[in-house]
């Protein structure tokens, strides 16, 4: 070990920068966070640290370092690009014995500056020794990735009750349990998705009756959006719930690709749908995830997109609701905002369209109970989901209710992943050019003025090799 | 083949879990981070200490950036040679402006990508337990944008806010609530609709509140809701208001609309 990681503490302690531009303002922002008080001295400050200056969070000595200036500090950190100042602040700091770092220039460093993971209270640095900060990036990475960002309010509540549970549970195997108990199970999930209150009482309630088992017995479901397909397009606490299954329940738009991604031993049901023939009929779907949940299983109920746009996430949830069962619902990149992004079209648009309405184009019993003439107005985007079948059908009712014939539309195939295709037309025509291709569902439909950017804006090609982006200028 | 130079990347509401894998990716290998206020302290965490942060919105003594000068830091940026995440609120291509970011970018041959993310409505619907749509109560949902109250030009269509069988979201609508309350019972919405205030979603600071039509000026007066805050309108909330809310409203609307 060539570095001995230490944890300094610098409230309210003194730390010099020397110098004022970009690198040295990142280094202040550091210290900051750590609570410092931060003399930079410079002739000049860029703009962030000329705002600090104004705002009084820094101390600002205008002018050249002079000799024996580290002095009276706790730690300093050069970061000019002259080399003769970087020298003579390290061995000023050196003969002070005031821990020194001059950025980029190991020799020159009493201490190194890890990569950080900041879920304060907790903590991580990682340090390579220098040999590679590239190497060092990417373990960062991945430990942001493995650590939910929440860890830092579940270690702020742990140590509220620390003393609290010491005394209730004198024994240290059972402190033990209830503590792991606590961080794995439902507090730490509560906290995790924001609840912090709630884990708060059930954590209360489980210190009350001197139970280290408590907190995880009830089973819970998860309503959890997968986005529009591509599994790149998760979210961390979806993949995260995805780990935490016992059981999930998907349907037809969850791509095989990320079902795969559920943990491996949770048992999988299929309640698919196929239009106009319910695999599981939805009142059958809601009574399951009583079920499961009431004998005590996490259950997760993944659907494609996003639970509340057009996902019967709500008729789940109401009979969840009476059972007095838990439930999260968890957003998802919806198909519209995923389609349009891969597509290059913007929903909304300065020029084009100020606002964007969402529409399904299956309704129950098979009719559409939309007003056409409230759907048909200039400077909007209309988007409808699931609008293959019904294409014809709502092109027609548009332009009876005066939206113009040429008005320019597009039918986005299983956006965002490999097998994305976009068809461009107008409102008269789309269905016809829909017809004459061999689309598959799941489809989006956008209609409005703002498809005419997509002719500029497309980058994403899934039949190029690799899907490389290409900003296209003028086609 | 030319890789992508700059990220036009939707950041999401806010809360760091809410990031998809690919912009958290992208954000960790970023060499220049464009950002603006809507962006959190959270996500900023998630930066590179070797990345430059450029901070485009609102400060002391400075409006936001105009959106012109933003496309040319961005194309500057990337003619360096830097690899460039364009961080934004929410969804890019919701209010985000992405259009005429890309716009820029595509003349100017440099490589894009856009990264779709979740839009504050959703993240306010799923904290709440509120639908955003119902087979029945609102088979559409439709997002606007309080800002257009503000000058003539971008005045809402009455068309738009007339149809109670839709979900209503109004971003950056707080001051301009009154203006839209007044709006939508002229056109003959119940005075009762249901409403949901969403202050600073997906945050720890979060508040929510729920009120009616009638009572959302005073509402946000009363609580002293800043923006950004979400808006929802729609009889859907009754029948969800009651997993969220302890009050007289969501019992009132339970009851018509539930």
């Amino acid at each position: 070990m060539d570095y001995l990681p230490i944890f300094l503490r610098l409230t309210d302690e003194p730390a010099l920068v020397v110098g004022g531009g970009s690198v040295a303002a990142r280094k202040v922002s550091l210290l900051q966070q750590a609570n410092a008080r931060v003399t930079v001295v410079s002739p000049e400050l860029e703009d962030s640290l000329a705002q600090l200056k104004t705002n009084n969070e820094i101390n600002h000595i205008q002018g050249q370092y002079q000799d024996d200036m580290v002095r009276q500090y706790r730690l300093v950190i050069a970061a000019t690009d002259d080399a003769k100042v970087n020298q003579a602040v390290y061995e000023q700091a050196k003969a002070f014995n005031i821990p020194v770092n001059v950025v980029d220039q190991p020799a020159l460093c009493s201490f190194i500056m890890p990569s950080i993971v900041d879920r304060s209270p907790v903590v991580l640095a990682i340090s390579t020794g220098g040999s590679s900060p590239v190497l060092a990036r990417m373990i960062r990475s991945r430990l942001e990735a493995l650590i939910p960002a929440s860890y830092g309010r579940l270690a702020a509540l742990a140590q509220k009750y620390r003393s609290a549970i010491k005394v209730k549970f004198e024994n240290v195997e059972h402190r033990r349990k209830f503590w792991e108990s606590a961080l794995e199970g439902k507090v730490s999930e509560l906290v995790l998705s924001g609840r912090d209150k709630e884990a708060e009482r059930v954590l209360q309630a489980a210190i009350n009756n001197s139970d280290e088992t408590i907190l995880d017995e009830k089973g819970e479901v998860y309503l959890v959006g997968a986005g529009p397909g591509d599994p790149d397009l998760l979210t961390f606490r979806a993949l995260r719930l995805m780990q935490r299954a016992d059981v999930v329940l998907y349907d037809r738009l969850v791509s095989d690709e990320i079902v795969a991604m559920v943990r491996r031993d949770a048992e999988k049901i299929y309640v698919g749908k196929e239009k106009s023939n319910h695999a599981v009929p939805q009142r059958d779907i809601n009574k399951l995830l009583v079920r499961l949940a009431q004998e005590g299983k996490r259950v997760l109920r993944l659907k494609g997109g996003d639970p509340f746009i057009f996902g019967r996430g709500g008729e789940e949830i109401k009979d969840l609701f009476h059972e007095g069962i838990s439930f999260q619902v968890v957003p998802g990149v919806t198909a519209a905002a995923g389609c349009a992004a891969y597509a290059g079209i913007p929903l909304t648009h300065r020029e084009f369209s100020q606002s964007v309405s969402f529409v399904t184009g299956h309704l129950k019993d098979g009719t559409f109970n939309l007003n056409w003439s409230l759907l048909s107005q200039p400077n909007q985007t209309v988007v409808i989901y699931m609008g293959l079948t019904g294409l014809e059908i709502i092109s027609q009712k548009l332009i009876e209710h005066g939206v113009s014939h040429d008005m320019p539309a597009a039918l986005i195939q299983q956006g965002t992943t490999r097998n994305q295709r976009v068809i461009t037309a107008t409102l008269s025509t789309l269905h016809n050019k829909v017809k004459a291709e061999d689309v598959v569902a799941p489809t989006l439909v956008i209609i409005g003025e703002v498809v005419t950017l997509q002719d500029q804006l497309k980058w994403f090609d899934p039949d190029e090799s690799s899907g490389i982006a290409i900003g296209n200028a003028l086609g | 083949m030319k890789e992508p130079q700059v990220y036009l990347v939707g950041a999401g509401p806010g809360d760091p879990d809410l990031l998809t894998v690919k912009a958290q990716r992208l954000i960790m290998g970023a060499q220049t981070i464009v950002y603006d206020r809507l962006i959190s302290k959270d996500i900023l965490k998630l930066v590179p200490a070797s990345c430059s942060q450029i901070y485009v919105g609102k400060s002391t003594n400075r409006h936001t950036l105009p959106q012109e000068e933003i496309n040319k830091l961005l194309l500057n940026l990337a003619k360096s040679g830097q690899i460039v995440v364009r961080l934004k609120g929410g969804d890019p291509g919701i209010f985000g402006r992405v259009g005429e970011e890309a716009d820029a970018l595509a003349l100017h041959n440099i490589p894009y990508e856009i990264v779709p993310g979740i839009t504050a409505a959703q993240a306010s619907a799923s904290a709440l337990g509120i639908a955003l749509t119902h087979r029945d109560y609102a088979p559409k949902l439709t997002l606007i944008s309080g800002h257009r109250m503000q000058n003539q030009p971008f005045a809402l269509d009455e068309s738009e806010l007339i149809d109670p069988n839709q979900t209503l979201v109004i971003y950056m609508g707080v001051s301009t609530a009154e203006k839209l309350s007044t709006q939508l019972l002229e056109v003959g919405r119940d005075s009762d609709t249901p409403v949901a205030l969403i202050e600073r979603v997906s945050s720890p600071e979060q508040r929510v509140f729920l009120t009616t039509l009638d009572d959302l000026a005073d509402t946000i007066e009363r609580h002293q809701i800043k923006p950004p805050a979400l808006i929802i309108v729609s009889k859907v909330i009754a029948t969800c208001s009651r997993y969220s809310f302890e009050s007289d409203v969501a019992d009132i609307a339970a009851k018509k609309y539930g």
